[in-house]
């Protein structure tokens, strides 16, 4: 379970402070697989980034017990000039993980970028980074999976082989999905948080929820 | 995943920044490591034509090359390198912060500790080199050199993180500590002895908290010198002061400093 408690969210501007969130209080259930919908600047990344604590309410508190990955986005958290192989095992050491060796071999093969695994980050395309993220975060066991846009880049068979290791993995932990596209919404969530007019709705059902979107 | 104390995280993060940051250090020059020692050896041959070949003992207590191997090396790397690595911390981990374990202070720590370690590894490396051609290298009071070198390295760190702090809010701050670099060499006695000083500037240039670190430390280190101004009370004082204003500075900060 994964509760906001009056969560206030604003960035300051030169206008004085811009709200994201006014008194947001949602509980996501552990067994639910939800999509975060909305327009563009509704605050869906900023929600994720909230979860993934890389960013922080500025009034209000996340109440939570799960163990939530880093939000998996384009730009997620990997340093440009070390290697990929570099950024495993730092990710790796950073989860308190010294044998690395294993999660070397798994991104490796999971990420399909083959001899690039060995260059720097930053020289990746947009695609090979997604892929490569993705990998990264899969090989470990996180209680929730924080997805920000990721899936809308990659070829066609690599987004097959993230569908079908999402769904393995929605048998033992849950996801959060931020994504504009209806198809995969469907396929992988089971709920969804609306966030509209500086509010956040709650639904239980997709359906709904994708309705209400359309109608904003 | 299981759950890990607060400390045995941190220990794990800053354990793999400091690796990461030795990664990036040695792998970026061609020359990264070498540089280094070659750096002080270099500045040491500029300062020999300069005043003259070695032997003609200029400052009466101690030959040359060693007086600028025990001034400029902790000048350096102790206080320019220690400080500037944390004055830039914010800006070359950015990538870094998509990690929630992944704090700011993790990396100053880390970074520091990187810092200091290639202080120790260099001046063991020059110092060996010196004492291989015949030079007299070794400190009259080793423990009392380290344990000033130690608060030296304590100075620069806590500068460094209040100027980091600083620069989140004034990124002016370092234009100014670029600005400050090359008169603070001069100004903080390191190519020469307090005792070259005209008495009636002694008082002014004793401000310097730096000029105190380096009187401290040639004091502890030739038996024969004793310096006219230092105070390591004065020194500590600074410390404690500066170090004060940058934790409660990042204390107050934290947040907005990690945001992207």
């Amino acid at each position: 379970m994964i509760r906001f408690e009056n969560v206030s969210k604003y960035f300051p501007t030169r206008f004085g402070p811009k709200y994201v969130f006014k008194n947001l209080n949602v509980e996501i259930p552990s067994d639910r697989d939800v999509a975060i919908l909305g327009v563009n600047g509704a605050g869906k990344s900023t929600l994720v980034r909230l979860l993934g604590g890389t960013d922080f309410p500025s009034l209000g508190r996340i109440v939570t017990d799960r163990f939530i990955s880093w939000p998996l986005g384009l730009g997620a958290g990997f340093q440009a000039s070390m290697s990929g192989r570099e950024n495993v095992r730092f990710v790796c050491r950073i989860h308190g993980i010294r044998n690395t060796r294993d999660y070397e071999d798994f991104v490796l093969e999971f990420s399909e970028i083959g001899r690039s695994f060995e260059l720097p980050v930053g020289s990746y395309s947009s695609g090979m980074r997604a892929k490569f993220g993705f990998a990264v975060s899969m090989a470990f066991d996180f209680d929730t999976y924080l997805i920000d846009e990721i899936m809308a880049v990659g070829d066609q068979a690599f987004k097959k082989k993230c569908s079908a290791t999402l769904t393995e993995k929605r048998e033992t932990a849950n996801i959060v999905l931020v994504s504009h596209d209806e198809k995969i919404v469907r396929e992988h969530c089971n709920a969804a948080i609306l966030l509209a007019y500086g509010g956040a709705e709650y639904y239980e059902s997709v359906d709904r929820a994708l309705f209400r979107y359309r109608n904003l | 995943m299981k759950a890990r104390t607060a400390l045995s995280i941190q220990r794990d993060v800053i354990f793999a920044i400091f690796l990461r940051e030795m990664n990036a250090r040695f792998s970026r020059y061609t020359f990264g490591n070498v540089w280094i020692i070659l750096e002080p050896l270099v500045m040491i041959g500029m300062f020999m034509l300069l005043f003259g070949l070695r032997g003609r003992g200029e400052f009466g207590f101690v030959e040359p090359p060693v007086f600028v191997y025990t001034a400029f090396l902790p000048f350096r790397l102790l206080w320019n390198s220690t400080m500037r690595s944390n004055l830039r911390a914010a800006g070359a981990v950015r990538g870094l912060m998509g990690f929630r374990q992944v704090k700011l202070f993790d990396v100053y720590l880390a970074r520091s500790v990187v810092e200091g370690g290639v202080f120790l590894v260099s001046m063991t490396v020059v110092g060996g080199l010196l004492w291989w051609w015949g030079f007299d290298v070794l400190p009259n009071d080793f423990l009392l050199v380290l344990s000033y070198c130690i608060l030296f390295w304590l100075f620069a760190i806590s500068f460094g993180i209040l100027a980091s702090v600083v620069s989140r809010f004034s990124p002016e701050i370092t234009k100014l500590i670029n600005l400050m670099t090359m008169p603070l060499l001069f100004l903080s006695a390191v190519f020469f002895p307090m005792t070259f000083v005209p008495k009636e500037f002694h008082s002014i240039m004793a401000k310097n908290p730096i000029l105190h670190a380096m009187e401290l430390i040639r004091e502890a280190w030739f038996v024969q010198y004793t310096s006219p101004v230092a105070d390591v009370g004065y020194l500590g004082a600074w410390v404690l002061g500066l170090m004060t204003l940058a934790i409660s500075g990042y204390r107050l900060s934290w947040q907005r400093m990690s945001q992207r």
